[in-house]
């Protein structure tokens, strides 16, 4: 993949992660300019730092080329070689951060990835591990990424601003993926999930379950919210509490959402019943967004369904993030796909709001790296 | 008709403002209606079936009123790929202005350079939250659940 394609060129930190990804996945270099170039404190972050390292550990001759202020980045893809891996993230970003990019590489490299990730599992920007396990798993599983070795563990949960987390990745690979047809997303059949409490009374998480039941159980009877106390070694440096739900339709649709409490000394504390209970109500947010993906994995599967077999893939979605947004005009850049785009109004459904219907060809990638057996 | 249409189609943010543009339109329209009416008044009624001929001529007004509020509503297609955020390099160079000869005074587009090295973040959030203890609200997203209404085939 590394040919010697003429590089694209942006300006600004902004969607960092897209560029490299997109880049690393198409073969084509990137330069970022003016990173922060006009901030009291210019250029690359630790984080980013953190990320451009990581991509350095999965591939194999990659050039990366970083100014003396970091402000200018310059990187030649290799090939992605996958393989057993441990990272120490930076504890300023959550895991997700790293994940959300490993999500998109994983199933394309020449050895099954197993990857050890440390630092934050939680946190309040970032979309947590839990989330991610719970929608973007079973996301992948429909593009036919699936199998044994598919898991997504958290082993010690960390929050801000100590960290200690510790997360396993293990992901098989794939020549193609199947192309999809995600267009009815069914009706939401029951609501799942997550509570945890690290180094404080695991009497917190218990508060959570109930006031964020009372809020749920007028829309549905099947709810499970588990809570999650993890002690000693295994509850990472920092104090913390939490919740995350989804949402499970009929058709295999996961819509997730998610609250944090304030890391310690920053910000008022937080009551666990008001999290609770406003965590319950980002999900019927989410639920009224709506479409067969929720609104943190629009982006993934766009790029899935770019990655497809050469056939027709579609998939409705709610409302489009600004995020999902630049990732169709990144998409556009370095695959030269551009996506059918149209708006399905709600009409008279008591179903949330309008959907976009999204559909393209897949460009037929194939995962020419993988070794055959 | 003419107003219960097309506002049904639209719902959530910018309701207010539509409909406010929506009831101009329907002024409009009976004003042009007004005329037509005064039109045949001084024919001197040949046609009978006056009356109803204008009626037809409403609903096709309507719906082309309703057309033309479709083409104003951003096309999302035209939102992603039509306007593509330039990067022009020598920006610096237009938002410059001298002092004294000497010194520089520097006046970035805030907004623009704010979106390039603004956070770098997937999650979606959401700004205008509805008020979910509002029955109305609730019954917004009821058809949503298993609990909620299905249709015939199913």
């Amino acid at each position: 993949m590394a040919t010697q394609a003429h590089s694209l060129s942006y300006a600004g930190c902004n969607f960092l992660r897209q560029r490299l990804v997109l880049s690393t996945l198409s073969g084509r270099p990137v330069k970022i300019r003016r990173i922060r170039a006009r901030d009291d404190n210019p250029g690359l972050r630790d984080f980013e730092a953190s990320f451009i390292r990581l991509l350095d550990k999965l591939t194999n001759g990659s050039r990366i080329e970083i100014n003396q202020t970091g402000t200018t980045l310059y990187y030649q893809p290799g090939l992605l070689y996958g393989g057993s891996v441990e990272h120490d993230c930076s504890v300023l970003r959550g895991i997700g951060y790293y994940l959300e990019a490993l999500l998109c590489l994983a199933p394309f490299m020449k050895h099954p990835l197993k990857i050890v990730l440390r630092g934050v599992t939680n946190d309040q920007v970032d979309p947590s591990v839990d989330v991610l396990k719970a929608t973007a798993l079973p996301l992948l599983k429909q593009f036919g990424i699936d199998g044994e070795s598919f898991e997504l563990k958290i082993l010690r949960r960390g929050m801000p601003p100590g960290g200690g987390g510790e997360v396993l990745f293990s992901c098989p690979v794939r020549k193609v993926l199947k192309p999809v047809q995600l267009t009815d997303p069914g009706k939401i059949k029951r609501i799942r999930g997550m509570a945890y409490s690290v180094r404080v009374s695991p009497q917190m998480a218990n508060r959570i379950v109930d006031s964020a039941r009372s809020i749920l159980n007028k829309f549905i009877p099947d709810i499970y919210i588990y809570t999650d106390h993890m002690k000693g070694v295994n509850s990472g440096k920092s104090p913390g509490f939490g919740l995350s739900l989804v949402a499970e339709t009929t058709n295999g649709t996961f819509l997730s959402a998610e609250l944090a409490s304030n890391p310690q000394g920053q910000g008022a504390a937080v009551l666990p019943e008001d999290l609770g209970r406003n965590c319950a109500k980002l999900l019927l947010e989410e639920i009224y967004r709506g479409g067969c993906v929720d609104s943190t994995n629009q982006s993934l599967v766009l790029l899935l369904m770019t990655l497809g077999q050469q056939d027709v893939s579609k998939v409705l979605l709610g409302p489009l993030s600004p995020y999902t947004i630049e990732f169709l005009r990144h998409l556009k850049s370095f695959f030269q796909v551009m996506f059918k785009i149209e708006t399905k109004p709600c009409g008279e459904e008591l179903k949330g709001g309008d959907k976009v219907l999204m559909t393209c060809v897949g460009i037929g990638f194939s995962n020419l790296s993988k070794t055959l057996k | 008709v003419v107003r219960g249409k097309p506002a049904s189609r639209h719902g959530g943010s910018g309701q207010k403002l539509e409909s406010e543009s929506l009831v101009d339109e329907a002024s409009d329209i009976e004003n042009l209606l007004g005329k037509e009416e005064d039109h045949k008044e001084e024919n001197s009624s040949v046609e009978t079936s006056g009356a109803l001929k204008w009626k037809e001529d409403l609903s096709r007004k309507a719906a082309e009123a309703f057309l033309r509020q479709q083409q104003a509503a951003p096309n999302l297609r035209k939102l992603v790929y039509g306007t593509v955020t330039e990067d022009n390099e020598d920006d610096d160079g237009d938002t410059v202005e001298e002092l004294g000869g000497l010194f520089r005074v520097s006046q970035p587009d805030h907004g623009c350079k704010h979106k390039a090295d603004s956070l770098d973040c997937s999650r979606f959030l959401v700004e205008a939250p509805h008020d979910w203890d509002l029955e109305e609200v609730m019954n917004s997203i009821r058809d949503c659940f298993v609990t909620g209404k299905w249709e015939d085939e199913k």
